[in-house]
């Protein structure tokens, strides 16, 4: 029995008090002397030539220091696609993109700048629709994407609108649905939207004149985004720091670089004088990125006994202007296409299209949630056709262990448990329960939904982490994995304390991540932290441990192995001579005369990606995923057949996250998750004029979840399936509560009132009109 | 950012004659400003002077005489509304439609002159003054009258009022003895909303039954039904009253299609909204 025992246990967020009373610092809190304030000229125009520009009556403007156009910054930056500047070059993509920078002494100077400026467009025919991007001789967005910069596993094609074309094929396709009894195709949509972090892109850049570049930014990751300047600016990175402190929210929309290049730049013009760029809210929605729209067509195979022999699957991603993040998330949900099923024939197409909208980036999910709103729906569409239970259809396909993935991989033996999951829910929300129906008028209704994500990410991306011993015998632990509410440093400082078996208020987790002091970490993304900053930082732990002990095995005379390390001292069991506290060998060892041996502790670790391999370009075959992480979604609804309302009685949800670090933290984690799924399911969308014109840049008429709007029950069921190269076992989860909500509300509007959606977000008005067309029918 | 203006606080009703006498067409006049300086802030408008209203003592008057009814001045806020007894057991449509506009925290600011003021189609307040036949006390250079509030909205976001003028409090008669009334509201979500429609109903049903409806959101401007009153001026069964007035409420209204609702959902829910309205104020006496 261990002394100190934490993994597992309610230990309370490291950074609770200092975000409740206020302390914490955002980018946005930072000032430093002399600093300039940035506003951004926009494109009123979707798509049109830039004519001219005529800045001088802003620079003559007092108090301006800075106004920066496309041509002074021939810089491409990307990190899967290097497609953007970051101001306009030549023309504009879409309402709303920046075309010219002031930087001055005040905001309000600096929006006075930018009603001096003007610009000539010469408007160009612009395309909003996928399908219309992709016909022959529609308008290219981008000319020249020949000439850009990607990465290997992108396909872009040139002269089309299409910035990548992921192919998987699996099987016989033609075979699969000639062996089935039943095939049945139908089209889904959902619509762009916007992570509504409630922190807006908030970055200060500083390129002083000896070379140097500083950064502080609401950044998911501070290495991404060093790397991605410094190749962009063709700067050497040990000459730029990124510094990040705590995030206003994330969720994958402040992944990779953002507008770093853009204050950096402003900086170097106004002389090295710091300067800062905030988003406003209406920014936040039309110029800075955005989730990317989806539109998904499946055909399906059946056999009458259940199982799915064949999938035929299209894919189409609204990226929007400008393709970075989109091509990677194209062909992460390529590769995931089928969703948690085995299916022996499948061909997928998943296209990532340019067109004239704000431009796409990561999104909590990164494509799950979008196409397993297709996928599950699709589950229940084609259950329905043959008369099959949905739970028992879903089982019945399930990928469990040993089965083979859409990209050919074989599900390791102590994989994550997707039947588990959905038994686990289909009975929390008493599935197959004769209950009434009707409550006062109202109909009430279940669905359930399945889902399984990996994390989306080059096949070696890696993590180390820093732990250095003080003085006192306390820790102190380095990671560059960032803190935006998910609570992954907390997790990692039980982990620490477990594995030191020291008390955990003895252990400090580094709140500000630099890149000049802290470790390399790939990204903040991915569902990848716990997992590889985990595995980083227990090999820390075990390396610190055994610096400790060769400098006490010289001291005690004892050999190395003999000893053990807990209770803040390095010791041999059994023998309270040999015996020493940590404290004493942090600077360096002492022996009785004198005489110093050993050195500062300070244990390094490290985690690279474990058997990932690329994907083939034709059949899009090999191992993408580092762990999947399954789940299973159900919804209890209650609907108001006059009104179309819908109200989600229940949700209950089932991951198999392997093992719970902190229970607390991932039921906030999966009750987020499904409270920002439920805002997507009822009420967030992108609403464009016919020019392209985004008519609900904000919280008035783009609406997110409210108190009122979120369930009445929220019913949470860890499965805990260890995985054996993970911390403790544990999978990550930060993604997976936010996918499979809007196909398991949709299953259960139908289970209600058999009304069958196939568009997100599934609004009052929607619903009404479904049950009014059915009505209608009858 | 808000654009830049000159900023004035006087501290008597005078004192504010004068400065709409000499600025009027270029000022705007705020309490809460929860609207104003949205407005401003979107460069929607860009007045050069802007008054704040809060410094007039008298306009904060709030009170309650049993013959003359209810009197709310000027900078009297939502929330203030909302704690007060009267209101919420004498004028009780007033008080449901309060509790229904935005949130808390913005309802700590805004006030009922200002919501009527800013003579959005969507006023979630207007609708309640429609029925209750509130009256609203202007003054200005030329002295004071008072405007019907049925005369009051002319258009979306106009109003009667001159560029010189202000309203000083809105004034509402005790409703008819035995009145029950309420505003139903529907929005696009079930949190915080402006209103796709609302009906605000009053019912008196004591012998003869007395019937009014105004709702938001369905015209040009917020909109009082008189063709539902006519129904319910003849005996009937009330379930076919109930729809007539039901078929009254879709006739007379014309709403649009916008990013909120389409037009012919928000015909729709008037009506769903109106039924509602009645059979429950009417079931509950």
């Amino acid at each position: 029995m261990v002394k100190y025992s934490y993994v597992g246990k309610d230990v309370p967020r490291l950074d609770a008090i200092e975000k409740v009373t206020g302390t914490a610092l955002y980018t946005g809190d930072l000032r430093f002397p002399g600093m300039l304030h940035t506003k951004l000229l926009k494109s009123p125009y979707a798509h049109a030539k830039i004519k001219k520009i005529d800045t001088s009556e802003a620079e003559k403007l007092p108090g301006v220091r800075a106004v920066l156009t496309g041509e002074e910054a021939p810089y491409r930056f990307g990190i899967y696609m290097s497609d953007k500047t970051i101001l306009a070059i030549d023309k504009v993509r879409h309402v709303g993109e920046p075309v010219v920078a002031v930087a001055a002494d005040t905001e309000e100077i600096a929006e006075q700048a930018v009603e001096l400026i003007k610009v000539e467009y010469e408007e160009l025919p612009a395309v909003f629709d996928v399908r219309k991007a992709m016909e022959e001789g529609s308008p290219l967005v981008h000319e020249n994407l020949s000439e850009y910069k990607h990465a290997p596993f992108v396909y872009p094609k040139p002269g089309k609108n299409i910035a990548n074309h992921f192919k998987l094929r699996k099987g016989d396709v033609e075979r699969g649905f000639r062996e089935a009894d039943v095939v049945i195709e139908n089209e889904f949509y959902q619509p762009q939207v916007q992570n509504v972090q409630m922190e807006t892109h908030t970055s200060i850049g500083q390129w002083l004149q000896n070379g140097q570049i500083n950064v502080w930014t609401s950044a998911q990751s501070p290495f991404a985004v060093r790397h991605l300047l410094g190749v962009g600016l063709g700067v050497p990175l040990h000459r730029i720091n990124v510094v990040v402190p705590y995030i206003g929210g994330g969720f994958g929309g402040k992944a990779g670089l953002h507008w770093e290049p853009l204050v950096v730049l402003l900086s170097k013009k106004a002389g090295g004088r710091p300067v800062k760029l905030v988003m406003t809210r209406e920014e936040q929605f039309y110029t800075t990125a955005v989730r990317q729209g989806f539109y998904g067509r499946i055909k399906t195979g059946v056999k009458r006994d259940g199982k799915i022999t064949a999938m035929e699957i299209l894919y189409l991603w609204d990226a929007g202007a400008y393709a970075d993040y989109g091509v990677n998330i194209t062909r992460a949900a390529g590769y995931s296409c089928t969703g948690p099923y085995e299916i022996p024939n499948i061909k997928c197409d998943s296209i990532t299209v340019y067109t004239n909208h704000p431009y796409g980036t990561a999104y909590r999910g990164f494509g799950h949630p979008e196409f397993h709103f297709a996928t599950e729906r699709q589950m229940d569409l084609v259950a329905r056709e043959i008369g099959m239970d949905p739970v028992e259809f879903r089982l019945k396909n399930a990928a469990v262990p040993g089965r083979i993935t859409a990209t050919g991989e074989k599900l390791r033996e102590d994989a994550g448990r997707v039947d588990e999951c959905i038994k686990a829910v289909a009975e929390a929300i008493g599935w197959g329960k004769k209950e009434p129906k009707q409550v006062g008028g109202k109909l009430r209704g279940r669905g359930i939904a399945a889902l399984w994500k990996a994390p989306a990410m080059p096949s070696f991306t890696s993590s180390s982490a820093i732990l250095k011993l003080n003085e006192d015998g306390s820790v102190t632990l380095s990671i560059s994995s960032t803190e935006m509410g998910q609570g992954t440093p907390t997790a990692l400082a039980q982990i620490v304390a477990e594995e030191l078996q020291m008390p955990i208020e003895k252990i400090k987790v580094v709140t500000k991540r630099e890149t000049d002091f802290g470790p390399y970490s790939w990204q903040t993304v991915a569902s990848r932290g716990l997992f590889m900053e985990g595995n980083a930082t227990l090999d820390a732990a075990k390396n610190l441990k055994e610096q400790v002990k060769a400098t006490a095995a010289e001291l005690l005379g004892v050999p190395k192995e003999k000893l053990v390390v807990a209770e803040e001292k390095v010791f041999v069991p059994g023998q309270p001579d040999k015996s020493l506290p940590l404290a004493s060998l942090a600077t360096a060892g002492i022996f009785p005369d004198g005489r110093g041996i050993g050195g500062p502790v300070l244990g390094y670790g490290m985690y690279t990606a474990e058997g990932l391999t690329n994907l083939d370009p034709e059949t899009g075959q090999g191992l993408p995923a580092l762990m999947w992480t399954f789940g299973a979604q159900g919804a209890e609804v209650e609907v108001d057949p006059e009104t179309g309302d819908v109200r989600v009685l229940k949700m209950a949800s089932a991951f198999d996250i392997g093992k719970t670090i902190n229970p607390t933290i991932v039921k906030g984690q999966i009750y987020g998750g499904i409270v920002q799924g439920i805002g997507s399911a009822f009420m967030e969308e992108f609403i464009f004029d016919q020019k392209g014109k985004l008519l609900n840049s904000n919280l008035t008429d783009y609406k997110i979840c409210r108190a009122q709007d979120i369930p009445d029950e929220f019913v949470f069921i860890p499965i805990e399936n260890p995985q054996l190269n993970a911390p403790h076992g544990a999978r990550g989860v930060g993604e997976h509560p936010r996918i499979s909500i809007e196909p398991a509300i949709a299953n259960a509007i139908y289970d209600a009132v058999g009304v069958d959606l196939f568009e997100i977000p599934m609004s009052r008005e929607k619903v009404w009109l479904g049950l009014k067309r059915k009505g209608e029918r009858k | 950012m808000i654009p830049k203006f000159d900023y004035f606080r006087p501290k008597t009703t005078e004192e504010l004659v004068d400065l709409l006498a000499k600025y009027g067409e270029d000022a705007k006049m705020f309490a809460g400003g929860t609207d104003l300086f949205v407005l401003m802030r979107d460069r929607l408008i860009r007045p050069k002077y802007v008054i704040d209203l809060k410094g007039i003592e008298e306009l904060h008057e709030f009170s309650y005489d049993e013959k003359r009814g209810l009197r709310i001045g000027a900078t009297v806020t939502l929330n203030e509304l909302l704690e007060s007894d009267v209101v919420k057991e004498r004028f009780g449509v007033l008080w449901s439609a309060a509790g229904a506009l935005a949130d808390p925290t913005i309802r700590n600011r805004g006030t009922l002159v200002g919501n009527i003021c800013n003579a959005s189609p969507a006023a979630d307040t207007a609708p309640a003054l429609l029925v209750l036949d509130a009256e609203v006390e202007v003054a200005g250079k030329g002295g004071e009258r008072t405007i019907p509030i049925r005369d009051f909205f002319i258009g979306v976001k106009r109003t009667s009022l001159k560029p010189e003028e202000f309203v000083k409090a809105v004034r509402i008669p005790n409703p008819p003895a035995g009145a029950k009334g309420g505003y139903y509201k529907w929005g696009r979500t079930r949190g915080e909303d402006l209103a796709v429609v609302g009906v605000a109903a009053l019912v008196v049903n004591s012998g003869k039954r007395i019937v009014r409806v105004a709702l938001s959101s369905v015209f040009k401007t917020p909109l009082r039904v008189p063709e539902v009153e006519k129904v319910f001026e003849e005996e009937g069964p009330l379930d076919e009253q109930i729809e007539r007035a039901v078929s009254a409420v879709q006739e007379k209204i014309a709403p649009i299609t916008d990013v909120r609702s389409s037009k012919e959902y928000r015909i729709h829910m008037a009506g769903v909204l109106t039924r509602r309205a009645l059979k429950e104020l009417f079931g509950g006496s």
